[in-house]
């Protein structure tokens, strides 16, 4: 008895100790790693992988909140005056046209929240800065200001009341988030700042990317594209002759030229001569560039066709010019040329607009830097196939700018930096401001939002 | 593992030193009814305590061996009260089995089985039988309304369609909400694994006529034992095995049709042309527009009508051209067969089946086809070990719709206008511009979405005695499953029109593993019984997905990916997750009078940081069976009553993996790789845990011819795994959390009754539950979550259940100028809460009622005069409303195009009318905001969920015909529905949309089918 008792005892502890085993070979078996996925710490610890996280950064500018599309196509939706008419379904943009927007407005949230992502890629790269090789570092740094920039301007222009250039501009903002986020706690209740401070950062990104950036960069951000974006900025705060020197450098760097027909400036593969910055788009990219989802109509992989341009902005046209010949007619109305095929670049600054924002800031300051405002215009007119003329005022010049412009996101920002009026409602309604989204307001009482919401 | 499978083959060495010797000698007898005297065949008669038994052949009899004088053999048959006898010296053992009732069933709880009446916990019990011959797609479908406080809900009509099941209300906001399904001892995912379209049901493959018996385990003493993967109940599926005796062969055929249970009305083609041309002239009278000027509404609206009527004026004759609705909907048809055998000897049993099923849905181009097979094998290898295998094999192919959101789901063809001919007149199908939208008839004729599920569901055990109390079981499966999605998209139609042509090929490859080991200590002194069972499992999961894209085909006849001129699109992703756990539980009553049980479990999951990986999960219950104690035993009317009680924590880690970490993830930009932020860090994630208190009362009446049981609990979830919504501004928009608290409580109420018993009998069954969810808190701060945007309304609020209702109060229309008016329901606006405004932006959000019924339940009565039998069963739900997230579009007073529906007739048209529908407005919005309680209504039902009238030819008439019994019937399922719901069918949550806490949503759902099918079935 005595002995079973022994070999039992011993028995069990032969058991515990394979149990023992067991239990840390099974532990093991719960370590697994994502396959899809990398640490934080990985995705940051060398040149190469920064530089991703930088092309991310690129990847995020693109996003169809940004320049992915729907900011361009919000911008001409807020302002349309009758010149253009949205019959989609989409409650979003039908509310954005509309003025009609809610504080859950699906596309206020899209580009709040597609924003404050590029913006935390930007503060990823700007925070790993060391361990770019030093070669590049500038140029990393100088790429990373400008897509924060950029991103800034777009919020900035949307989610608050206008810069004026003669205010002080205390009006609320967006809050400037410089800091890339590694946990969630009480500093990520932000504040908003003012619209002075947020311009602020967005001169003091593109000036200093300006310096890092080498004067090429491919379809990426080069010296010349921070100028341009920077002579953009500047012509909205109503700094003209800062318009007018970045726009002048920007001309004479030459590595820009017009196309010869405005109809080959869109729908294209490849950047042309002309573009100094555009979103990539191949037919990899589904559903991300917008522009032809709306503006386009089936056949070409739109929507229905769900904006259709009103003979009212036709009637802006005189007889004869190319860019009125570019419209078709297609699902019943007719359409905008420029967003009509998808899987194509999309532009977003050419050359073009810095030839018109010379000759605005030149014409409203009596001068003519780099060349007379009317020579300028005549480069924009002809190039329409219409005739030179002698002399421009700056009705006719502004007029010109909307024919040659049209459709690509600028005009409820030129109304608002001209002090127009779209659809009855003065630059500076409440109604033609974006609201903060509801979803933020919600995460985060600090925010205060807009009028009229 | 290996080591682990290593320790168990030591402990079996280590303890089989247990054996007795006795002599063997033999019994023989027969089984019969005590009521009608009728030979009982397939009873099972064993040796307790021996692993010994019988079971009856046809003629009731049985021989078997027994050891000693002292031997008890227990006689059991599903529906009778089990006998256990003394042999004695006696070798003739006749026995006249009494009919049972409920209370002494076999249940089959986690890792084991019970008889009901000692169980402590609550479980409810649907055996095979209920469910045989439903003429639906998937189990839940058949379970429905069938167990207390089990809300089951079929997203819409499709075939194929997800279902939900809840057990005793939502249990999680952002962690699973579905119970654990454990089919034959093997953990199955319920997730989509579909590509496109709605989700589909990944258990639609199994054959419900394979099913022996579902019991779902609801409160935490039963559940406690699945430790992390209990919380949110388990329903555990055991398939059908053999039985001693002769063998059987049944063969069942049924076929029949099914036509959509519900059908909205929208405007013929007259209403069609008055309601939009009323519309744009209220338009134009708003702009100081004449009617004839042609900028204005009024011509616009007639431009719409030439082009919506194929490019002339046949609008004019106010003729309908078609009636969209009936376009989309058709008569469905089904077929189901099951060939079955089975049968065994005392060494080896088996059950084999094979079936084939189609169903041909109430949707154009939504068909089912499904067959498989199962083959259920043991055997006593020696007369301790005894061996099995069960091994299923099926196969089901989908053709599917598009979700609901899409143009070109047949539903949203109501859309169109009915002055729209459907084809031009060569033949072809108008597209846009003439028909509004895209014609999804183009889809029908010129796109495939092809679903084909294949799944290998296989486990095999091995069960060790070593003396009669000591019982080792070791189980291993594997789950297979393999989903591959091909869809082709023809140039004409809305996905391939752009590019020549699109398609795509996914794969979805699941492997999972299961194995356990359970060593069980029974044993019974005197009155004292006695149980032990320690365990241990290892499963793990893992997923390979693959998927390509690709346009531009040649022509439309070469519908493959090696056709595409272009590959636009790939993803390859692989996943994996692991759960180890221990666990233990300790059985022990007294007489059957007092009864106590405890269990816990520890579990580790791979999802979890290291430091959070492991929890622990106890439970305690206790039962005092009143009607064995002396001052009721003698009680003639009261034959049982037990009180019970339970508590017990269980867990909730169903969340996608490895939400702990902070990850960046791959993408694009100008086809370079690129690298970006995809998920923010937290490291503390861990379980979410329910803690869950149950009272429960078990009576019999009247020698348990009545029987019942009522429970009340109260379930608390906290340590939510919340998703909670953080500052856009940090580049994230969410983050998982352990934070907020949900509670659920409730009532269940089981009444079982034999109202009539003998040559016609009549029973009822009943069962009702009332449950109340409630959101106590969430993140710190946060009161509100709020994603659905502004069309859909679902929201988690604190104070009101998962998914309520929230958006602007509807307060009808302005008599004086017909403007949509809403309550401003906000104190710093109005101190008048009901004061109105005509702005939506004015009027505060509030809560506008629930998606979540209340009450659920179901009640059934079986009537049976000389063999036929008649099955009436009702289920429904109360309390619960449902939103028409498409209101903005189809009533929305011609706001645009759409075909409106008829209740848009009533519309404001002069000062002094009373309605609720606003002044038709072309282009205006006037009431048609879809977050807002116009389109919010009540959305209780009662349904006649299934008719059965079956007859069973009797045996006499059957000699000479080759078998042995004979069942014709004909059964029909959601045959009539009582509702004040005006959609399609007020079972219903669109598929693009259903999540955990997104229910009762209509948007172009499609109708629930109801189908009657004839039947018969032969036994051989």
């Amino acid at each position: 008895m005595h002995k079973i008792k022994k070999m039992r005892l011993h028995k069990i502890g032969l058991t515990a100790l394979v149990l023992a085993f067991a239990l840390a070979a099974c532990d093991k078996k719960l370590d697994l790693n994502p396959a899809q996925s990398v640490s934080e710490e990985l995705a940051l610890s060398t040149d190469a992988n920064v530089k991703s996280v930088l092309l991310g950064a690129y990847d995020a500018l693109a996003k169809d909140g940004l320049w992915g599309g729907n900011a361009l196509r919000d911008a001409e939706l807020l302002a349309a005056d009758g010149e253009l008419r949205w019959v989609g379904t989409y409650t979003g943009p039908r509310e954005v046209y509309n003025k009609a927007m809610i504080a859950s407005n699906g596309e206020a949230e899209d580009r709040w929240t597609d924003a404050y992502d590029a913006i935390n890629r930007v503060n990823n790269v700007l925070s790993a800065l060391e361990t770019v090789v030093a070669e590049d570092r500038a140029q990393v740094e100088g790429e990373a200001r400008f897509i924060r920039a950029a991103t800034y301007f777009e919020l900035v222009r949307f989610y608050a009341l206008p810069y004026e250039a003669t205010g002080n501009n205390s009006q609320l903002g967006v809050p400037l988030v410089l800091r890339p986020t590694r946990g969630i706690d009480a500093s990520s209740q932000v504040t908003r700042n003012t619209v002075k401070e947020v311009y602020t950062q967005i001169v003091d990104d593109l000036t200093g990317a300006k310096g890092l950036l080498p004067a090429e960069n491919g379809v990426l951000a080069g010296q010349y594209v921070a100028t341009a974006l920077l002579a953009r900025v500047y012509l909205q705060m109503g700094r003209y002759e800062d318009a007018r020197s970045n726009a002048d450098a920007v001309i004479n760097s030459g590595l820009y030229a017009l196309v010869g027909q405005y109809a080959d400036e869109w729908n294209n593969d490849d950047n042309t001569s002309e573009d100094i910055y555009a979103v990539q788009i191949s037919s990899q990219d589904f559903g991300e560039a917008t522009l032809p989802v709306f503006y386009s109509i089936p056949e070409f992989g739109g929507r229905d066709g769900d904006i259709e341009i009103e003979q009212k902005h036709l009637d802006l046209y005189e007889p004869g010019d190319a860019r009125l010949a570019f419209f078709y007619e297609g699902a019943g109305a007719v359409r905008s040329g420029k967003w009509r095929n998808q899987y194509r670049n999309q532009p977003i600054i050419r050359l073009a607009e810095m030839y018109l924002i010379r000759a605005e800031a030149n014409l409203r300051l009596g001068a003519a830097v780099g060349a007379a405002p009317v020579d300028d215009y005549n480069i924009i007119h002809t190039r329409a196939g219409l005739a030179a003329v002698a002399t421009v005022t700056l009705e006719e010049l502004l007029l010109e700018r909307r024919r040659e412009l049209a459709q690509e996101g600028h005009r409820i920002h030129d109304v608002k930096r001209l002090q127009e009026s779209v659809d009855g409602l003065a630059y500076n309604d409440p109604k033609l401001v974006f609201p903060i989204p509801a979803r933020e307001i919600g995460a985060n009482p600090n925010l205060q939002q807009n009028p009229g919401y | 593992m290996f080591i682990m499978k290593r320790f168990l083959l030591i402990l079996c060495v280590a303890c089989g030193t247990f054996s007795g010797l006795w002599a063997q000698r033999s019994i023989s007898g027969v089984v019969t009814d005590a009521a009608t005297g009728e030979p009982l065949a397939g009873a099972t008669v064993a040796v307790k305590g021996a692993d010994t038994g019988a079971v009856t052949a046809a003629d009731g009899s049985f021989t078997l061996p027994v050891a000693g004088d002292d031997a008890q053999v227990k006689i059991s048959y599903t529906g009778y009260v089990v006998q256990s006898i003394l042999v004695g010296a006696q070798t003739r053992l006749d026995v006249a089995m009494e009919p049972g009732s409920l209370i002494d069933e076999v249940v089959v709880v986690g890792y084991g089985k019970q008889i009901r009446s000692t169980l402590t916990g609550n479980i409810a019990k649907v055996s095979g039988e209920q469910l045989h011959a439903m003429p639906v797609v998937a189990l839940e479908q058949a379970l429905q309304g069938q167990a207390a406080g089990v809300y089951i809900e079929t997203a819409n009509g499709k075939v194929g369609a997800a279902s939900r099941v809840r057990v005793r209300g939502v249990g999680s906001i952002n962690a699973g909400t579905e119970p654990l399904y454990v089919i034959d001892g093997i953990p199955i995912a319920k997730e989509k694994e579909n590509t496109a379209g709605g989700p589909l049901n990944p258990l639609a493959d199994l054959n419900f006529n394979d099913i022996a018996s579902i019991e779902v385990l609801k409160d935490a003493s039963a559940k406690a034992i699945y430790g992390s993967r209990g919380s949110n109940g388990v329903i555990i599926i055991t398939t059908k095995t053999g039985q001693a005796g002769q063998s059987r062969i049944e063969l069942d055929l049924q076929a029949g049709t099914s036509t959509p249970t519900g059908r909205r009305e929208f405007l013929n083609a007259g209403e069609f042309v008055d309601l939009f041309t009323e519309a744009a002239n209220n338009s134009d009278d708003i702009e100081g527009m004449a009617y004839d000027d042609p900028n204005s509404w009024t011509d616009f609206v007639m431009r719409r009508f030439t082009r919506y009527s194929g490019r002339n004026d046949s609008w004019k004759e106010r003729v309908d051209r078609t009636d969209w609705q009936e376009e989309a909907l058709r008569q469905g048809s089904v077929g189901n067969s099951t060939l079955a055998f089975t049968g065994g000897t005392d060494k080896m049993r088996y059950y084999a089946s094979g079936n084939y099923g189609f169903t041909k849905g109430i949707l154009v181009s939504n068909d089912l086809e499904k067959y498989g097979g199962r083959l259920n094998l043991d055997f006593n290898a020696t007369s301790r070990l005894k061996i099995g295998v069960n091994f299923g094999l099926s196969r089901t192919l989908t053709t599917q719709v598009s979700d609901d959101n899409a143009f070109s789901t047949p539903m949203q063809l109501v859309a169109m206008a009915p002055i729209t001919p459907t084809r031009d007149e060569n033949g072809q199908l108008y597209d846009r511009p003439v028909t509004t939208y895209y014609n999804g008839l183009i889809d029908v004729e010129e796109a495939s979405r092809r679903v084909f599920s294949t799944r290998t569901l296989t486990n095999a055990f091995g069960e060790y005695r070593f003396n009669p109390a000591l019982v080792l079981r070791v189980e291993g499966g594997a789950n297979l499953l393999n989903v591959r999605d091909n869809a082709f998209y023809g140039r004409r139609t809305d996905a391939g029109n752009a590019s020549n042509g699109a398609a795509f090929a996914a794969s979805s490859n699941t492997t999972a593993f299961n194995t356990n080991a359970v060593l069980s200590w029974n044993q019974e002194y005197g009155n004292h019984d006695l149980g032990i069972d320690l365990g241990t499992e290892f499963f793990s999961s893992d997923n390979v997905y693959s998927y390509v894209f690709g346009e531009g085909f040649p022509v439309d006849d070469l519908k493959t990916l090696s056709s595409a001129a272009n590959i636009t699109d790939a993803a390859g992703t692989t996943t994996e997750y692991r759960f180890l756990s221990y666990f233990g539980r300790a059985r022990y009553n007294f007489a059957r009078r007092y009864l106590f049980n405890a269990s816990a479990r520890v579990d580790g999951s791979s999802r979890f940081g290291a430091d959070n990986r492991y929890a622990f999960f106890p439970a305690a219950s206790a039962g005092w069976v009143l009607s064995e104690e002396e001052f009721l035993k003698d009680n003639r009317a009261l034959s049982f009553l037990k009180l019970r009680a339970s508590w017990g924590q269980s867990g909730n880690a169903d969340i996608g993996n490895f939400p702990a970490l902070g990850l960046f993830g791959a993408g694009n930009y100008n086809a370079n790789s690129t690298l970006q932020p995809s998920q923010i860090a937290n490291p503390a994630l861990t379980w979410e845990k329910s803690t869950e208190t149950d009272f429960g009362l078990d009576f019999g009446l009247l020698k348990n011819r009545i029987s019942g049981e009522i429970d009340y609990y109260v379930k608390n979830t906290t340590d939510l795994l919340l998703q909670v919504p953080v500052p856009a501004t940090s580049g994230f928009t969410t983050q998982f959390q352990n934070v907020g608290e949900l509670e659920n409580r409730g009532w269940e109420f089981t009444l079982n009754s034999n109202n009539l018993v003998g040559r016609f009998s009549w029973s009822t069954s009943l069962n009702l539950a009332i449950n109340h969810n409630e959101v106590l808190s969430l993140a710190n701060g946060q009161t509100l979550i709020d994603d659905s945007g502004s069309r859909y309304a679902n929201v988690v609020k604190v104070g009101a259940p998962v998914g309520e209702f929230y958006g602007a109060e509807y307060a009808g229309v302005d008599p004086a100028n017909g403007d949509a008016l809403w309550y401003i329901n906000n104190a710093e606006i109005n101190a008048n809460l009901k004061a109105t405004t005509n702005d939506y932006n004015q009027a505060a959000f509030v809560e506008l009622g629930s998606p979540l019924p209340t009450f659920i339940g179901g009640i059934s009565n079986t009537l049976s005069y000389a063999g036929v039998t008649l099955d009436i069963r009702f289920q429904g739900q109360q309390g619960n409303k449902i939103h028409n997230g498409a209101g903005g579009f189809m009533s929305c007073n011609a706001c645009w195009f759409d075909n409106q529906t008829r209740d848009q007739l009533d519309r404001w048209q002069k000062p002094g009318d009373q309605t609720r529908v606003p002044e038709a407005r072309l282009g205006y919005s006037n009431g048609d905001q879809s977050r807002s309680s116009r389109y919010i209504t009540d959305g209780s039902y009662l349904r006649l969920k299934n008719v059965t009238l079956a007859y069973d030819v009797p045996t006499r008439w059957l000699h000479g015909g080759g078998f042995k019994t004979l069942r014709l019937y004909a059964t029909g399922t959601n045959l009539l529905t009582f509702t004040k719901y005006q959609g399609w069918d007020p079972e219903v949550t669109t598929d693009f949309l259903a999540s955990n806490t997104v229910y009762g949503v209509d948007f172009y759902s499609a109708p629930q089918p109801r189908t009657i099918v004839g039947g018969i079935r032969f036994g051989f």
